[in-house]
């Protein structure tokens, strides 16, 4: 057996239980969701059903109003992010070019921001969305997914640009291009790989934030997904548990599959930016 | 083509001022370069000129114009950046019709100039490449054909060949030579390298620490060195100094080292009696002979083409340059001479030439 | 013209800014004046009581067992997670067959949301018909299924233990990220001088790796203190508030018993420390930074 061969084997045998432990809740949303209602609740219970059961994701799919938490969901994530990014990106610019006065202060701020839960100001912003008239409305999340994002997205976003070399702006001045014509034809082309890896982390986060979405929205028209599925959960009497575990795939496994895939830039904008 | 004029020229970042009051005058059609030690404010002094860096007093004209507040391209400059800032997102052809389709040219006008420019600098098999598939001399090329297809009325050059290995580095040296005196165009050329600047420059700017220390033809800087700094900076092994006192003693003008060694020097009429001198002489002006005086082989580095020596000189250190094949031996006794009229006075306090 | 370009980069970092100020800043302002003032259920504040809220929460004994429990939830994740992680980054910053899909796997717990992490668990530790009880009898390790969230005890160690299996990913990538900058030399060099693999770990691994553990210290600290979702989903806190940490204490005190001034209270006690949690990130990463500045200088 060759070293590497035999290295292998160990490495996968110390990382066994963990892998175990991390399959094991996908291995329960997925016999859950797939079987008939009556197998819920059998004594003993067991991993076991008799047969796939597609039609729970259409019951589900009508009896929970999925679609509109999903298009809810959508809208929050996909308007915070643009709302963000429209923000960041200048800011990221600005930060990765210019000396200003007052940079490092600004740099600081990040840093405290991004630290910032929302879960402590929770009342406080739930307050403020009194005073604005924004309870209940999907907009009152856009605002604040947005803020709190910013500091991430600005943060990741300059770890990026920094490793666009200047001189390739100061190159095409110097060809004849103005400010405005070096941004579009030579940065930004060089920066969609950093915004679109971002925007994507972004969009995630939006997506999956739970806490917020929890207090400021009321009516379950206007639930996202996290506080949909949470709300098939909570204070029921009879949880219909095939349905909960069928809307947690389809909320869940799009979304981790383009993490995993995305994950290696995590790891690499950390590497220059938030951790060095 | 266009003169440039550099007048009292200063530069501040935030508190800390980096160029004092340059002067330069760069005529039209002249290849001019700066050179200096790393850090002395050559880049910042160029990228004024090119107008990537605000001016923060006097004035630099370009042609007629004043361009203090110029934006770059206005200017109607080129530049070769030392990182060739070539562009990764487009081919070659277009990182070098770049400008001509910034300024709308006609598609052909573009085709043609760009490939006259990649005829000259050897580039028409890869014009339809990107960057990373070139390699660091290519891209160099690539950065040059960028400048030459602009027709500008200046090239500034910022260390472009200090990426690329010795060899290409002497090749391609040559070639923006023979560039030049071919385009004629005016030329401002920034290095620390003192061989770069020796073979390639119509003058010479000497910079030290963000003032021009001496400017000149490359020759006559050599030669005529004004001060220790720029005597140091030029020639390579560089020359040696030894510090001593200026006198005259029976008709015969001498640097009295610490040691009371009596180095024969060049009776100069403002040389004072007494007055502390450092006594320059550069290596390969040393001769070998039993009348010299007495110096300590310590080591021996034969080049081939010629053997470098390092020697004790009544305490003071003391290299010299040997084109005769001679075999020494550390710790060897040899006699040094030297014709005076080849010897450099300087005033040890202000550094001048005497 | 030189004026306004000066004033470039400030137009262009402000609209993001006032956003943040506004959105972060207000809270803040609003919960410190609402925590002086006596509140209605209703959320109108009634006047000035000065720090009666303040006083009515350190003689809260919820305050004080959720405080308690904090401390618990927060250090015994911590702490596990970044012993599991460290081993875990070495394996996979190491070369073997299957590392990607084993890269994969091990990042999966944080690609999904919280919530969802916790409604799976939920339904996974059922006490009648959860699987994980049908695995265990299946294994014979127990006869009768056990009711793993009525009673507090129980219920605050697994969700502890749900709390170190999702820190771990988010650990184990910083971790990867400060190993893939260790200077492969040092390695090599260490090798000729004939270092066993534990000499290298312990003498260069370890001592490079300080900075990382230090940041993954710092910001795993702040993020599980501030984790509500996993609790709260899997127990509401309970029963009997015998699982509530801060977090979810102080939801149900601002949104379940509209104890505003208590609440606002307790948020600013979590703000302070939060703050100084954060002031230490800040100063680990600027004095980063000035390290790598002076690197960058050297060269
Ligand atoms: N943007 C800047 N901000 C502050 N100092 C700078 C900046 N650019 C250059 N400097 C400083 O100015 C001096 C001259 O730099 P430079 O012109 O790049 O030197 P050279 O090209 O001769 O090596 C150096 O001390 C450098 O640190
Ligand atoms: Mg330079």
């Amino acid at each position: 057996m060759s070293a590497k061969l035999k290295k292998s084997l160990l490495y996968w045998l110390m990382l066994s239980p963990l892998v175990v432990v991390i399959l094991f809740p996908f291995g329960v949303m997925f016999v859950t969701a797939f079987r008939p209602r009556e197998e819920l609740f059998v004594f003993p219970p067991r991993w076991w059903f008799s047969e796939f059961r597609w039609s729970n994701f259409v019951e589900m799919w009508e009896k929970t109003n999925f679609g509109q938490a999903l298009f809810n969901s959508l809208y929050v994530s996909i308007a915070a992010t643009a709302l963000g990014l429209l923000l960041s990106i200048p800011a990221a610019y600005a930060l990765s070019r210019y000396r200003f006065p007052g940079k490092s202060a600004y740099r600081t701020f990040l840093l405290m921001t991004q630290m910032m839960s929302p879960i402590v100001l929770v009342l406080g912003l739930f307050r403020l969305m009194v005073v604005l008239g924004m309870v209940n409305n999907l907009n009152s999340l856009v605002l604040t997914y947005a803020a709190f994002n910013m500091a991430f997205t600005i943060w990741m976003l300059q770890s990026y640009f920094s490793t666009i070399p200047r001189d390739l702006e100061e190159a095409a001045w110097i060809d004849g291009a103005t400010h405005f014509k070096s941004l579009i034809k030579i940065f930004l082309p060089l920066a969609v790989p950093a915004i679109a890896v971002t925007s994507i982390f972004s969009f995630i986060n939006g997506w999956n934030e739970f806490v917020l979405a929890l207090t400021m929205i009321r009516s379950s028209d206007d639930y996202t997904l996290p506080v949909q599925i949470y709300s098939q959960v909570a204070g029921r009497y009879q949880v219909e548990w095939h349905h909960v575990m069928a809307a947690t795939i389809l909320a869940t496994v799009p979304v981790a599959i383009v993490f995993s895939w995305l994950q290696k830039y995590l790891i690499r904008g950390m590497a220059l930016g938030a951790v060095k | 083509m266009a003169a440039v004029t550099i007048q009292n020229v200063e530069k501040t970042f935030g508190t800390l001022k980096v160029i004092h009051g340059v002067n330069i005058e760069v005529k039209e059609h002249e290849f001019v370069v700066l050179v200096g030690p790393s850090g002395c404010g050559k880049s910042t002094l160029l990228r004024m000129i090119a107008g990537l860096e605000t001016i923060s007093d006097g004035e630099i004209v370009i042609g007629e114009k004043v361009v203090n507040n110029v934006h770059p391209r206005d200017r109607d400059i080129a530049m070769v950046f030392q990182n060739y800032a070539l562009y990764p997102h487009m081919s070659i052809f277009d990182n070098m019709g770049f400008s001509l389709k910034l300024r709308k040219r006609s598609k052909a006008e573009i085709e043609k100039k760009v490939n006259e420019a990649a005829g000259i600098l050897n580039l028409v098999p890869f014009l339809q490449r990107e960057p990373r598939q070139l390699s660091g001399g290519q891209r160099q090329r690539v950065a040059m054909g960028r400048a030459l297809v602009r027709d500008a009325q200046v090239f500034l050059f910022d260390e472009p060949l200090s990426n690329l290995d010795a060899k290409l580095r002497v090749t391609m040296r040559t070639e923006i030579k023979a560039l030049h005196q071919r385009l004629k165009t005016t030329s401002i050329y920034v290095t620390h390298d003192q061989i770069e600047a020796m073979t390639m420059a119509d003058r010479i700017v000497v910079m030290n620490a963000g003032r021009v220390e001496q400017i000149g033809a490359p020759l006559e800087l050599y030669d005529h060195p004004g001060n220790l700094f720029v005597a140091g900076f030029l020639g390579s092994p560089s020359m040696n100094f030894i510090e001593g006192h200026f006198s005259r003693s029976d008709g015969e003008a001498v640097v009295v080292t610490e040691a009371g060694t009596r180095l024969p020097a060049p009776d100069l009429a403002d040389a004072k009696e007494g007055q502390a001198v450092v006594f320059g002489v550069r290596p390969e002006h040393l001769i070998l002979g039993a009348n010299g005086v007495e110096a300590t082989v310590e080591v021996v580095e034969p080049t081939g083409a010629n053997i470098e020596v390092f020697a004790d000189i009544g305490g003071a250190d003391i290299c010299a340059v040997f084109f005769e094949r001679h075999l020494f031996e550390p710790g060897e006794k040899i006699g040094l001479g030297w014709d005076t009229g080849k010897v450099h006075l300087f005033d040890k306090e202000s550094g001048q030439r005497i | 013209m030189k004026s306004l370009d000066g004033m470039k980069p400030l137009l262009m970092i402000l609209p993001g800014l006032a956003l943040a100020m506004f959105i972060i800043g207000y809270p803040i302002y609003d919960l410190g004046f609402t925590s002086l003032q006596e509140v209605s259920r209703f959320g109108k504040l009634l006047g000035f009581v000065g720090f009666d809220n303040f006083r009515e929460v350190f003689s809260d004994p919820l305050f004080w067992a959720s405080l308690n429990r904090t401390v618990i939830w927060t250090v015994t994740v911590v702490l596990s997670t970044l012993i599991i992680s460290l081993p875990i980054a070495l394996i996979l910053n190491d070369d073997f067959y299957g590392r990607g899909l084993a890269r994969v796997i091990i990042m999966l717990p944080w690609a999904v949301s919280l919530t969802m992490t916790a409604v799976v668990w939920r339904w996974a530790l059922n006490g009648r018909a959860g699987l994980l009880n049908a695995t265990l009898m299946n294994m014979g390790l127990i006869d009768e299924p056990i009711e793993w969230l009525a009673e507090a005890q129980l219920a605050f160690t697994v969700e502890i233990l749900v709390g170190i299996l999702v820190s771990i990913p988010f650990t184990t990538t910083i971790f990867l990220g400060g190993l893939s900058s260790l200077p492969r030399d040092s390695y090599e060099a260490s090798m000729v001088d004939g270092a066993t693999r534990w000499d290298q770990f312990r003498h260069i691994t370890l001592p490079l790796m300080k900075p990382f553990i230090n940041i993954a210290i710092v910001l795993n600290v702040i993020y599980v203190f501030n984790s509500l979702p996993i609790i709260w989903v899997m127990t509401e806190g309970g029963p009997a508030n015998g699982t509530d940490i801060l977090v979810t204490y102080l939801y149900k005190l601002a949104f379940r018993f509209g104890q505003l001034g208590e609440a606002a209270a307790i948020s600013l006690i979590m703000f302070g420390f939060l703050l100084l949690f954060t002031i230490i990130y800040v100063a680990l990463v600027m004095r980063g930074e000035r390290q790598t500045d002076t690197i960058e200088e050297d060269e």
